[in-house]
């Protein structure tokens, strides 16, 4: 286990943030925290990080407790926090190169990064003049310019236009195909569905399910399929029950007078089972 | 390069490329250059040294102080402390690479400020001495002031009472009788900088004549150490 959280709780002076949460993330995963504003997500990922002393529990990393070991473990975590904390006077690359220099990490993946996520061109400009969604990508390469092996991503994507997103994307891709392990939050369910290998729901403070995208989706199917069907008022769209006998023949019948146009399962979307385990909705 | 010199140095760097874009920062660094420049050529009247030792004064009080004090609120209004404290950097390192950029860029401008008062001789060694322990002093209570401030703007309303106390009692006392004033006077460190500067203008010092005034703020330079560190250590950066 890369990183594994024991009954972790933190309390603020009036609020209980987090209730215990237990789970741990397999090295080479991207697991997302799923939750809405205020559910805890920023709070794991401080935890996990060291910025914050939980009040309870168990935080490692690498087999690591976080708090005791933080200044060791620095070097091997790469953070990307939700706000656009960049130095605004200093260009790009002045931003950039000053963190090269702290982690005595070399200039040679600045470019490289910089190339990918199309900001090459913008190495010489200063950050404040450049757009949310070009902060958000010169975050990214900051938290990635000392090779770390876990990467925490704080809604890498909130606010983005969809073309942004999709830079993002493409690279936290090509990073966990290279084995860096990703722990990201977001409350974008299609950004969380198509990146992760397993998901945790996160509400007020506990973990409400925790699996991966597909099985939750499956757990929480309703047991329907959706058909297709050209009728002599033309194509008409229906719903069956996938435990009825009654199902299976009219399946087969449509078939015979090549009438079935299309069929699939009815699978619910994360937004829906979120409503369905915690009442709330994802916002 | 060592760790700790090398993440020093890093900081410190990137505090002079910033700086160069800081218009805040940067008129504090020519208001001194200014004030001297408009005493010594516009006011010839004034008293021998007079324009020198207030300028030099305004210098390390208003540098010292300012500089340290908006640069560590500014990391803190920006969020940018947060990922420096996540990078291999340490408070101390920051606190280090922000004071010496402080440091290093009161010892320029006061070059200069001895330049346009036209000062040369022996006592320069004794004024250098003096402004540079008498920044220490300064930038350790900028950077108490930065520790206590949220945001940049509150480095003025907690910052300005103090900055206005160390520049304007030991000018004061000299004019004002009242007792009140003289008590005041002998609390303020930068009392015994601007003695320290009327004597080296007036005549040939060696080290020796100073060394009660020098005693005293290097005493003080202490005290306001242990204070930021018994702040930081409650507190927190």
């Amino acid at each position: 286990m890369l990183i594994r959280t024991d009954n972790l709780k933190k309390k603020y002076s009036s609020k209980e943030a987090l209730k215990g949460i237990s789970f741990s993330i397999e090295a080479g995963e991207i697991f997302s925290l799923l939750g809405p504003n205020g559910a805890g997500k920023t709070t794991t990922i401080k935890l996990l990080t060291g910025q914050l002393k939980p009040t309870g529990g168990r935080a490692e990393i690498m087999g690591r407790e976080v708090i005791s070991n933080r200044q060791n473990l620095r070097p091997h975590m790469g953070v990307m926090p939700e706000e656009t904390n960049l130095y605004e006077r200093l260009t790009v690359r002045d931003n950039l190169e000053f963190f090269c220099r702290l982690y005595d990490s070399g200039y040679k993946r600045l470019e490289e990064y910089l190339k990918i996520v199309g900001m090459l061109a913008e190495a010489d400009t200063p950050v404040k003049r450049l757009s949310r969604g070009m902060k958000q990508k010169v975050l990214l390469v900051r938290a990635l310019l000392h090779d770390p092996e876990v990467l925490f991503l704080d809604e890498p994507t909130s606010g983005l236009d969809p073309a942004s997103a999709a830079d993002i994307h493409g690279l936290l891709e090509k990073l966990n195909e290279e084995g860096i392990t990703i722990l990201l939050t977001s409350h974008d369910m299609e950004e969380v569905e198509r990146l992760s290998d397993r998901i945790a729901f996160l509400h007020n403070g506990r973990i409400s399910a925790l699996g991966r995208p597909k099985a939750l989706k499956l757990n929480h199917s309703p047991g329907q399929i959706e058909v297709l069907v050209e009728t002599s008022d033309g194509l008409v769209e229906r719903r069956l029950d996938m435990n009825s006998p009654s199902t299976a023949e009219k399946i087969s019948s449509w078939l015979e007078e090549s009438r079935l146009v299309s069929i699939h399962s009815c699978e619910p979307t994360l937004a829906e089972i979120f409503v369905e385990i915690t009442g709330s909705e994802l916002r | 390069m060592n760790s700790r010199l090398r993440i020093i140095s890093a900081i410190l760097f990137k505090e002079f490329k910033d700086l160069k874009k800081n218009i805040n920062l940067l008129v504090i660094y020519f208001l001194p250059v200014l004030f001297t420049l408009t005493f010594t050529y516009l006011v010839p009247d004034m008293p021998r040294g007079f324009a020198i030792n207030s300028g030099l004064l305004f210098l390390v009080v208003m540098m010292g102080m300012y500089v340290p004090s908006m640069l560590i609120a500014e990391e803190k209004e920006k969020k940018t402390l947060e990922v420096l404290l996540l990078s291999p950097a340490g408070a101390a390192d920051i606190f280090i690479g922000k004071g010496l950029l402080t440091f290093i860029s009161i010892l320029i401008v006061s070059f200069f400020l001895v330049l346009i008062a036209g000062l040369e001789g022996s006592t320069l060694f004794i004024i250098f001495l003096a402004t540079a322990l008498i920044s220490i002093f300064s930038i350790f209570v900028g950077m108490t002031v930065g520790l206590l401030s949220p945001d940049q703007r509150s480095t003025g309303t907690i910052g300005l009472p103090i900055y206005m106390l160390l520049i304007l009692v030991p000018q004061l006392s000299t004019m004002s009788g009242q007792r009140i004033m003289n008590v005041l006077a002998a609390l303020m460190p930068t009392t015994y900088y601007f003695h320290i500067q009327e004597k080296a203008i007036a005549q040939a010092l060696n080290l020796g004549d100073v060394m009660p005034e020098m005693g005293v703020i290097v005493f003080s330079i202490f005290i306001v150490f242990f204070a930021l560190v018994l702040l930081y250590r409650k507190k927190g950066i």
